[in-house]
């Protein structure tokens, strides 16, 4: 089960980076009243409209030795960014990147204003008051977020099959697997795979779901 | 950069648009490495005789899963003559149509500014230190594929090179891969490693009998909808033209007896 | 903790201009000098009130101005100066209060004191929830308090920061009086010790009167009037802040006569006949006066009414009846139009109906004389 592994490692490490890069444009986008917010918004939401096939090819060609990523990594690593671990979860980021967004950016702007107004009387900076106030108020939509990048990570295909090159072990992710082995007409070890992918995918976010109601707290964010 | 993006987006299958012109049209399901050269045969044909050619290229192996599911295809050009066997074993190809229609040959090949002198080196270019990445096409599922890793086998470098090896989906992702640079070299199809787009690189034929022939057979689909139409496209592929077209493209044509003749 | 207690005056100098969606733009702009102790701003809505107060906590920017306390600057558009609300050490409790849903009272009075170490936090803390009498909820959630208690630590939770200036918006709306007097209480209390000026946002006459040292009428974005909340309020000298304070009638009139005897005198409303005798005032035959008299004052009698203490019984026609909720609004002609406040439930006992001859009654006192 290398490629399960794979595959849930992708989705762990595509969910936390999320997290981190995508509070900051989330709260940008929730509190910043800049006229040009609305471009900002339609560009963390084309990978929703992109098939992942155009987004991965974009990926590939900037990873590749005359994109710019590409020539960063070359000249970091000595070797190219493409068929790596690493390449999967830049192009990944990429295409989850509006479902951790867009949860966030919903929870904060829901968080009420008086809060934050109340914070900063008392002294408190925006750091602060985001770790203190936004965040705890907004656990609902990140619990969403880190959920549905997970989960959107786990069953890409797409993007893994442009810039992956099928590398057991390190790109041979278990949607491709389920692929490869219906392409070589070995349809009883592509449904064993399939079911187990549904099955632990299905205990997981039964899990956080379950989890979570209890975590919430019933004091509404207004 | 727009050849790339044409060899991908066309070699992933997405279907061309529905012809709108008077007259029969039929479909036909190719393997990646025809690209070129079916282009050409479907154009001469359309003009000699108003039947529109609609072709589907793809990896063979998926157009197999996808026939035996029904797939509305008049006919299919497999790049391996196992999966036109198999159809035509399983009932779903009109009898006695099979023809063996090219014999694959593969090369490797390097992009235009590699350093590595491929015609002169052949094998040894793999094993150069600036190539990090070979592309092949996935071996599990593509004759491409297959025959590059026995090639590799027998000329005794397999283990040396597999670490460095990434699969394309099929042949044309495989190109693709070597041609945007991402892999340093790759084992592709000669039809590809001499079409527009890929010509100006530098390439080195691997000898035939490194690896089992790469057998390519076309077969009329009994779901087909319009037969008559599509034998008449296989007789245009077996004539003097049809088959003088495959070899500009950099298919080698199997003795007229060898038609249907076990591998 | 507190040394020699200096009364300390805040300096406000504000020029602001306010957009809204619903009503029209205008630009608020106030000079007011707010000493220490409870400083009441009072006026109607949309008059600045709010904007003043956010202002001054350095939530919003005015245009221009100045606001400085003991001549510190806290903003000053001509030098560049503006320091962000960390910074002002004001306290601001909000009409809905704002506190924080998913901490509990303790952490939420503790919120300001975060830079201060464990154990002179946990005092101070402890020190005014006591004196605010509600250290038996400090676990609680603020969604499992009530009324009265969260308005004290809201308050607690401004105060223990020990700020400069305090600004309160409405704080106590929705609470009955006793709960409002004790909090007041509790309030006067803790100011009478550090005497800083304190910024007092409110609609309700009672606050006023329980309250207020001073009064700043705010009308439109300008201040209207200042000084001891009688002389603000009970006489109004501007139409909207006397309709502010509850007086919908506002007419004009010439005094006729004097009675001193009586403690009244005369007026004729207006050039009609009537006649109507109002508290005596500070004026002499023939002055003109102006006199409000509140809707909710005025009697209407479907009959002419006979042996009414009322001194003022006017002959009128109704002009037109309009229903706004509870209340019925009757505008009365009887040479000078009147509003008068009615149940629907008399219109409909007094068959009361547009057109119909009514008499208005009205009690001397309810007549009150501006300027």
């Amino acid at each position: 089960m290398d490629a399960l592994l794979l595959s849930f490692k992708l989705a762990a490490c595509v969910s936390a980076i999320l997290m981190i890069v995508g509070m900051p444009v989330a709260y940008w986008l929730a509190y910043s009243s800049w006229r040009g917010k609305f471009l900002l918004e339609s560009v963390v939401a084309l990978p929703l409209v992109l098939p992942p096939t155009v987004l991965g090819f974009y990926a590939l060609i900037a990873m590749g030795p005359r994109g710019p990523l590409g020539k960063l990594w070359i000249a970091l690593f000595g070797h190219g960014m493409a068929f790596t671990f690493a390449g999967l979860v830049f192009a990944s980021v990429l295409y989850s990147f509006p479902f951790a967004v867009q949860p966030l950016m919903v929870s904060f702007e829901g968080v009420d204003r008086k809060l934050l107004h109340a914070s900063a009387v008392l002294g408190a900076g925006s750091l602060r008051t985001f770790w203190r106030v936004i965040l705890p108020l907004s656990f609902p939509g990140v619990v969403t977020a880190l959920v549905l990048s997970f989960a959107h990570t786990l069953g890409e295909f797409g993007v893994v099959l442009m810039v992956g090159g099928n590398l057991a072990g390190v790109t041979r992710t278990v949607s491709i697997d389920i692929y490869d082995h219906v392409q070589s007409l070995e349809y009883g070890a592509a449904n064993r795979m399939a079911l187990v992918l549904m099955a632990i995918s299905f205990g997981v976010l039964g899990l956080v779901y379950a989890v979570n109601r209890r975590v919430w707290t019933p004091w509404s964010a207004k | 950069m727009r050849a790339v993006l044409k060899c991908v987006f066309v070699s992933l299958a997405i279907s061309l648009s529905s012809a709108r012109a008077c007259g029969q049209e039929i479909a036909v399901a190719a393997a990646a490495d025809l690209k070129f050269a079916m282009g050409e045969l479907a154009a001469n044909f359309e003009k000699q005789t108003g039947t529109k050619v609609n072709v589907t290229y793809g990896s063979s192996g998926n157009f197999f899963s996808q026939i035996q599911n029904g797939a509305p295809f008049d006919l299919f050009f497999s790049a391996d003559v196992e999966y036109a066997k198999k159809l035509e074993a399983g009932g779903q190809a009109e009898p006695g149509t099979l023809y063996e229609y090219a014999v694959g040959r593969i090369v490797i090949w390097c992009p235009g500014d590699s350093k590595v002198e491929v015609a002169k080196e052949g094998w040894n270019a793999l094993l150069d230190a600036s190539v990090q990445k070979i592309a092949i096409a996935n071996p599990g599922h593509a004759p491409y594929g297959r025959a590059a890793v026995a090639a590799l086998k027998k000329a005794g470098i397999y283990e040396k090179v597999e670490p460095k090896l990434v699969y394309g989906e099929n042949i044309s992702q495989a190109a693709q891969f070597v041609q945007s640079g991402n892999a340093q070299a790759g084992i592709i199809a000669l039809s590809l490693a001499i079409s527009p787009p890929m010509k100006d690189g530098k390439s080195w034929q691997v000898p035939a009998e490194m690896h089992p022939a790469i057998e390519q057979a076309a077969i009329v689909l009994k779901s087909a909808k319009h037969k008559d139409a599509a034998r008449a496209f296989l007789e245009f592929v077996k004539s003097k033209e049809g088959r003088a077209t495959l070899e500009k493209f950099g298919f080698v044509i199997p003795e007229p007896d060898q038609g249907s003749s076990p591998h | 903790m507190v040394g020699e207690v200096k009364p300390a005056t805040l300096a406000a100098h504000i020029r602001k201009e306010l957009r809204s969606a619903s009503a029209p733009s205008f630009v608020l702009d106030i000079s007011v000098e707010v000493p220490s102790g409870i400083t009441i701003l009072f006026g109607p809505s949309g008059a600045g009130k709010s904007t003043l107060l956010d202002c001054v906590a350095g939530l919003t920017r005015p245009e221009g101005g100045r606001i400085a306390l003991d001549g510190d600057a806290l903003f000053d558009s001509a030098s560049g100066i503006e320091l962000p609300p960390q910074e002002r050490r004001i306290a601001y409790v909000f009409q809905t209060l704002a506190l924080f849903p998913h901490l509990s009272a303790e952490e939420n009075v503790a919120y300001g004191l975060l830079d201060l170490p464990v154990l002179e936090r946990e005092s101070r803390v402890a020190d005014i929830l006591g004196a605010f009498r509600v250290e038996k909820l400090r676990k609680q959630k603020p969604g499992d308090i009530s009324g009265g208690e969260k308005q004290r630590i809201a308050l607690a939770r401004s105060l223990v920061t020990e700020p400069r200036v305090l600004l309160l918006d409405e704080p106590l709306t929705g609470l009955d009086a006793e709960l409002k007097s004790a909090i007041v209480d509790d309030l006067r209390s803790w100011n009478a010790a550090r005497r800083i000026p304190i910024l007092y946002v409110t609609h309700s006459r009672e606050e006023v009167d329980a309250l207020g040292e001073r009064v700043i009428a705010l009308e439109n974005g300008r201040v209207v009037s200042t000084g001891a909340p009688m002389d603000v309020l009970d006489a109004p000298r501007r139409k909207r802040l006397a309709q502010a304070a509850g007086f919908e009638n506002l007419l004009d009139g010439t005094v006729l006569d004097l009675r001193e005897a009586d403690g009244v005198m005369r007026v004729r409303l207006g050039e009609t006949a009537c006649e109507i005798e109002v508290p005596l005032g500070y004026a002499a035959v023939g002055n003109r006066v102006r006199v409000a008299i509140r809707a909710g004052d005025i009697l209407l009698a479907a009959e002419q009414p006979r042996g009414l203490s009322a001194r003022n019984v006017l002959e009128g026609r109704i002009a037109s009846l309009e229903q706004r909720g509870a209340m019925v609004i009757a505008r009365v002609e009887c040479g000078v139009t009147f509003v008068a406040h009615v149940t629907p439930g008399a219109v409909r006992a007094l068959e009361l109906t547009v057109g119909r001859k009514v008499w208005l009654v009205l009690k001397t006192h309810s007549c009150h004389v501006v300027e």
